[in-house]
């Protein structure tokens, strides 16, 4: 399926849910958080959560900040 | 020197140092966890960003783990108004797993000033939402007020504009914060010298938050210990109480019966 990764295009062959996704793009789980479509799912519903075909996905992780 | 017995208190948690310390510029990761260590500050700074696949590296979450005794403090910069920002926590809160969040709205890149209205919308709803709010703010003494009875563990008055270096210029309006607030006062934005740190500690603010001032010196760690001698000297003479200012000579030394 086709999602909008980081305002980028990104073709998902994995099994639909968040949890493969993140997988996919070889973030780290505990050091990543998301939202799709705007709204955050939380870490502990990533394996359940499906994902559909145009969906934007915002992946992300900290960095340094003041 | 500690001050064990004056620990500041954020939301629910006691902290021992008062200086706060950002994590951004630092040239290296090494760097920064040197400064961290340096400064004995136990609340750091971090922002989010998109996750990038070709610079792992970036990630900190894996370095600053492995500080014992330091709270991570999500930060909400990139965020141009109040929804950005709220969201911005809930990932802060998801990654960080606690309760901090620096609130920082500023959609204008040339000056970096604090949105003063989105900030308090966005600071109001996080705080109602169990959030430890910590929002950095334009040196306004009503908004500041606002702001506390809103919920906030604290407000962070501006001393000059983000990474400019210009010191304490808004002290006077900081002075009038302190003086209202029931909550802790932190100075965060536009220090550039320990000595700075030590007069906003000596006028009544409860903590300090750095991050330029540190990561910008020529030697970030030196600096880091630098302000947190700051910050102490600062504190314990306010604690000691500093003496009556007077706008003639008060002689130290007796003045009559020499050689009569």
């Amino acid at each position: 399926m086709k999602l909008q990764v980081n305002g980028k295009e990104h073709e998902h062959t994995g099994d639909g849910t968040v949890a493969a996704l993140v997988h996919e793009v070889g973030a780290t789980p505990e050091h990543t958080a998301l939202t799709v479509n705007g709204s955050v799912i939380p870490s502990a519903e990533w394996t359940q959560a499906k994902l559909n075909d145009g969906d934007q996905v915002e992946i992300l992780t900290f960095v340094g900040g003041g | 020197m500690k001050n064990e017995k004056q620990p500041l208190l954020l939301g629910n948690r006691e902290f021992h140092s008062r200086l706060i310390l950002g994590t951004g510029k630092f040239s290296d990761t090494k760097t920064m966890i040197q400064a961290i260590e340096a400064s004995g500050t136990e609340l750091v700074t971090v922002a989010l960003r998109r996750f990038n696949p070709d610079k792992p590296d970036d990630d900190l979450c894996t370095p600053l783990a492995e500080l014992k005794g330091v709270q991570l403090m999500p930060n909400t910069s990139g965020a141009m108004n109040a929804a950005e920002a709220v969201r911005a926590a809930q990932l802060g809160r998801e990654l960080s797993g606690s309760s901090f969040v620096k609130v920082e709205i500023h959609p204008n890149p040339h000056h970096l000033m604090p949105d003063p209205i989105e900030t308090y919308a966005a600071a109001k709803e996080l705080a109602a939402d169990g959030f430890t709010v910590l929002p950095y703010i334009p040196a306004d003494p009503v908004l500041a007020k606002k702001l506390e009875d809103a919920g906030c563990a604290a407000v962070m008055p501006l001393g000059a504009a983000i990474g400019s270096g210009g010191g304490l210029s808004t002290a006077d309006m900081i002075k009038l914060i302190i003086r209202d607030s029931t909550i802790p006062v932190i100075v965060d934005a536009g220090l550039r010298a320990p000595s700075e740190a030590a007069r906003a500690m000596e006028m009544g603010c409860d903590a300090v938050l750095v991050n330029s001032a540190v990561a910008a010196a020529a030697n970030p760690a030196g600096m880091a210990q630098a302000f947190a001698l700051g910050v102490e000297t600062g504190f314990a003479a306010r604690q000691a109480g500093l003496m009556p200012k007077s706008d003639i000579a008060v002689a130290s030394s007796p003045l009559t019966s020499f050689l009569n």
